[in-house]
């Protein structure tokens, strides 16, 4: 198989989903980058973040629980799967040995 | 959060969007996201703040990812339907090729015929109205009304501009500029060089009203004095090198009106293509007064004014008050004021007895309406070729609605393919536009472009209304069939069907026939402006201006002049032959009384020799001489003055004129057409002048070229400086007819598009009758009938349908051309042949188009049609 990358923005995604663990989805996940980043995002972004890395198999999700705020409407958690966090390895270690280089 | 904020929902419409284009398996979960984003939002801001945050919000979730796929089960809506369509419209126009290709022929050149005239229309209608206040800008004409009669000029007093000002608190601003005749020409001097000019005498506050773009100085103060002028983007250009440059040179300038120096102040843009006004010097109006004091006085039509009325003026309240406002100030109650929007002087510029009655604007109807008949003609072969091909298309008809597809479905799939065909028709229009645009210009005279930033909508709409008026009467008359008789192979009332479809043959043949009748009654007429004898020569005849400020007499240029051999006579007069434009009243022949007769004569003023030089006819008396010594004095009238004076012994009548002057008439020459063929031959009192500066030379034929090059030799000489431009009488004469001409070369391509598309239709018809008539020809060869019956019987039909169309058309026809020869004096008459002879070349190409299908269809062998079972 070829090998799937990773977007900057994706990238971050992912990053997000793994330190929220069960409270990963859209709005949370914007909110916490959203701070960190320190600018605003849109929630199409972050979802079409969400969707296309589920289709490159790097997230799995499912329902959670409803909530008044959400009209009723069930979130949905994302968990990030084995293949993510090898890729993400795989890219952190490369940006390693770049820095490793330049010092 | 207090239970109170919970309660107010996102809004409404925002959601029902995210529901549309939203893929089904996300919707909950973005719908509660979005939701839970609301709510934060308002936490943050206002209600409205908030709502518009959150719409954007929605907005920016429109991207491929996250919206519904265009195929497959998560389908927009009616999208799987149209595919469908699209597909059925794409085998159809494979298996009916010759039907596609005429189609497609048809509303391709229909629709660029119809684009070319749109541009024109367009161009016409944008004339004049790129000044600002376009909608407040108004210029005032006057009526000026003698013996029960009503003459409309667009002229006024140059006192009248600031008077208005004054007097009428509707008038916001107001501008006087030199009219048509008070233009400074001539050329000006800089650098030892000379430029032509064409020049413009304005108020100051010229530029503010006319918002012509200043590029250099302002607008407020370039010509605030005589001495100043502001020139040209393009006339700079070529005098100083570039526009920087002209700015403070001192330049001279020398015309008939004055000869003096003048600073230059500013630069502004040539007036753009749309400008009925060109000019490329503008100065102070008061160096008109200084050379002509009547510029400034209330009986003097020296200017043109225009008026800026503020907002929301009551334009018929404000005509009724400025009706009688001359009367006040002249010592005539003959003028009578009104205005008329500047930017619709250029197409509704015509004016009878006083009223508007046209203009530009017949032709601008004129070409819309063709446009209109062109496209109707392209719609009507669609509509006959599909109707026609209705028992091939009736199966496919009944199976659908025997598995369930609604009328409405039908329809929408007919109307589809109509408007898939004209969407390919329509580029391969802009392709012919883009192909035949230049030639279009030469022949229209303007510079269009297609651009599609302005005109897509437009275009666009266009062929939406192409496609479904052609594609209308198919739609609904196919879905109208009931699925088990069409499966059952009963196709009924296909006789009302055919009635129809003959009818429309008729209404395109009908305008093929009106069409026909038109070019040739243009055409003849202006054929006939050409040959008919006006009473003068003008084929020899050279003639040209000398724009200069010295008025001495013209004496030793003539007498150089002669001494070239190739010169038979030399002539010269004020003002403008052509144009006849020259008139006067206060004409007094009865003895005794005093401006007995208000009549306005045609007046033109002549030097020696242009009687003779022009070849006019002197039948009684004689001509002005140098032996007699002629002044301003002597007069002569033409036939037809003679007769309204009613004067038994013309020669040696005296006439007073105004006050103080007493004239005397030398002779009578016969009538001519003084002007073009609109204009009647009309009392004229020719009047001499010895100075004038248009001057005739009569050539010798044969060594023309040689003669004019010597001409302008002598004329460098004697006027420094003056430019030297000839034209032949014959061609000016010519240009008195440009519009018509014009027109005439349009409508002879639009006719013979008309005619081509015309054909076509019935080329297809032919095609699919012969088609469906194979078995019965081949019967009926077998039982003996020859190539000539066969071919009758095909083509009876549409010699009955061809034959009705042009019994309706010739009184339609008539109707027609008479009214356009309406706007001649002089006319070429109506002759039945013109009739004939476009009934019968409408038969022939019917004949023609039908007979080669039949022919082939008439020729087969009988074994081939009736074995192919």
């Amino acid at each position: 198989m070829k090998k799937t990358k990773l977007g900057e923005l994706e990238e971050l995604v992912l990053l997000t989903v793994i330190v929220l663990k069960e409270e990963a989805y859209g709005v949370e996940i914007k909110r916490e980058l959203e701070e960190r980043l320190n600018e605003t995002l849109s929630v199409g972004s972050i979802q079409s973040a969400l969707k296309r890395m589920e289709e490159k198999g790097f997230l799995k999700s499912e329902f959670g629980e409803a909530t008044a705020v959400r009209g009723g409407k069930r979130k949905r958690i994302y968990t990030a799967t084995p293949l993510a966090i090898q890729t993400l390895e795989e890219i952190k270690e490369v940006r390693t040995l770049l820095w490793a280089s330049i010092a | 959060m207090s239970s109170h904020e919970a309660h107010i929902g996102p809004p409404k419409w925002s959601t029902r969007l995210l529901k549309y284009f939203l893929r089904g398996q996300y919707l909950e979960e973005i719908e509660g996201d979005l939701e839970e984003v609301y709510h934060d939002l308002l936490s943050k801001y206002s209600k409205s703040k908030a709502s518009r945050l959150y719409h954007l919000e929605v907005l920016k979730l429109i991207r491929p990812s996250l919206v519904r796929k265009f195929s497959g089960s998560q389908k927009l809506n009616n999208f799987g339907m149209l595919k469908h369509n699209l597909l059925i419209s794409i085998r159809s126009f494979k298996r009916y090729k010759t039907t596609f290709l005429i189609n497609l022929l048809g509303l391709s050149t229909g629709l660029a015929a119809a684009l070319l005239i749109f541009l024109w229309v367009e161009d016409e209608k944008s004339v004049d109205t790129f000044h600002e206040k376009d909608d407040q800008l108004y210029w005032v004409m006057s009526n000026f009304s003698i013996n029960n009669d009503v003459n409309t000029w667009d002229y006024t007093s140059g006192k009248l501009a600031e008077a208005l000002l004054n007097d009428f608190p509707e008038v916001e601003d107001a501008v006087r500029v030199g009219n048509g005749f008070f233009r400074p020409r001539g050329t000006i001097k800089f650098d030892e060089y000379y430029f032509e000019a064409n020049g413009l005498f304005a108020s100051p506050n010229f530029f503010e009203v006319m918002t012509y773009e200043m590029l250099i100085g302002s607008p407020a103060n370039v010509i605030t004095d005589k001495g100043l002028v502001v020139i040209s983007d393009e006339y700079a250009q070529s005098i100083f090198g570039t526009i920087e440059n002209a700015v403070g040179k001192t330049i001279s300038w020398d015309n008939r009106i004055f000869s003096k120096e003048f600073i230059v102040t500013g630069v502004f843009k040539a007036p753009p293509k749309n400008a009925s006004k060109r000019f490329n010097v503008v100065l102070n109006y008061d160096n008109l007064i200084e050379a002509d004091r009547w510029a400034d006085h209330w009986n003097g039509g020296y200017a043109q004014t225009y008026v800026v009325l503020k907002e929301g003026t009551d334009i018929d309240a404000f005509n009724a008050k400025i009706a009688d406002y001359l009367t006040i100030n002249t010592d005539s109650d003959r003028f009578h004021l009104f205005v008329q929007q500047y930017s619709k002087n250029y197409l509704y510029g015509k004016y009878e007895s006083g009223i508007q009655t046209g203009g530009r604007i017949e032709n601008v109807r004129l070409f819309t309406y063709i446009a209109i008949f062109i496209l109707a003609i392209a719609c009507i072969n669609f509509m006959n070729l599909s109707t026609a091909q209705a028992s091939k298309k009736v199966k496919e008809v009944g199976v659908k609605k025997a598995i369930g597809a609604n009328r409405t479905a039908l329809i929408f799939q007919f109307l589809s393919e109509s408007i898939l065909l004209s969407i390919i028709a329509l580029v391969i229009a802009v392709g012919l536009v883009k192909l035949v645009l230049p030639q279009f210009n030469t022949i229209s005279g303007k510079e269009l472009v297609l651009s599609w930033k302005e005109y897509i909508l437009p275009t666009l709409l266009l062929v939406l209304l192409t496609g479904f008026v052609a594609g209308s009467y198919p739609a609904f008359y196919l879905s109208r069939f009931k699925p088990v008789a069409v499966l059952k192979g009963k196709v009924s009332n296909l006789k009302g069907e055919e009635w129809i479809r003959k009818g429309l043959v008729i209404v395109q043949f009908s305008l093929s026939v009106i069409f026909i009748i038109g070019v040739i009654v243009i055409n003849k007429q202006i054929d006939f402006t050409q040959k008919k004898s006006l009473g003068y020569e003008r084929d020899a005849i050279i003639t040209f201006r000398e724009g200069g400020s010295d008025y001495s007499s013209p004496q030793p240029f003539f007498d150089e002049l002669m001494k070239i051999p190739g010169v038979l006579s030399t002539a010269n007069m004020s003002g403008d032959f052509l144009a006849a434009d020259d008139n006067n009243s206060g004409f007094s022949w009865i003895e005794g009384t005093e401006d007995d007769d208000n009549h306005l004569f045609d007046s033109p003023k002549v030097g020696y020799n242009f009687i003779e030089t022009l070849g006019l006819e002197i039948v009684e008396g004689r001509s002005f001489s140098r032996d007699f010594n002629d002044g301003v004095g002597s007069i002569i009238l033409n036939e037809a003055a003679v007769e309204y004076m009613e004067l038994e012994n013309p020669i040696g009548t005296k006439i007073d004129w105004g006050d103080d002057r007493e004239m005397e008439v030398i002779g009578v020459i016969k009538d001519f057409q003084y002007g073009s063929l609109h204009k009647k031959i009309e009392p004229l009192i020719i009047q001499f002048r010895e100075r004038g500066k248009q001057y005739f030379v009569k050539l010798r034929p044969g060594s023309e070229t040689e003669t004019i090059a010597q001409i302008e030799k002598v004329f460098q000489g004697i006027f420094p400086g003056q430019i030297f431009s000839p034209t032949l009488l014959a061609d000016d004469y010519k240009s008195l007819y440009d519009s018509e001409n014009k027109v005439a070369d349009l409508s002879n391509y639009m006719a013979g598009i008309a005619i081509i598309i015309s054909c076509l239709g019935l080329f297809g018809l032919a095609a699919f009758t012969a088609e469906r008539k194979t078995k019965e020809i081949g019967i009926r060869k077998i039982l003996g009938a020859s190539q000539l019956i066969i071919f009758q019987l095909l083509t009876n039909v549409f010699t009955k349908t061809v034959a009705i169309a042009i019994l309706t058309s010739v009184p339609i026809g008539y109707y027609v051309a008479n009214n356009w020869l309406q706007n001649f004096a002089y006319s070429t008459e109506l002759s039945w042949w013109i009739f004939a002879v476009a009934a019968i070349s409408a038969m022939l190409l019917a004949w023609l188009t039908v007979g080669i299908q039949t022919l082939k269809a008439a020729r087969q062998n009988p074994v081939d049609s009736l074995r192919a079972e």
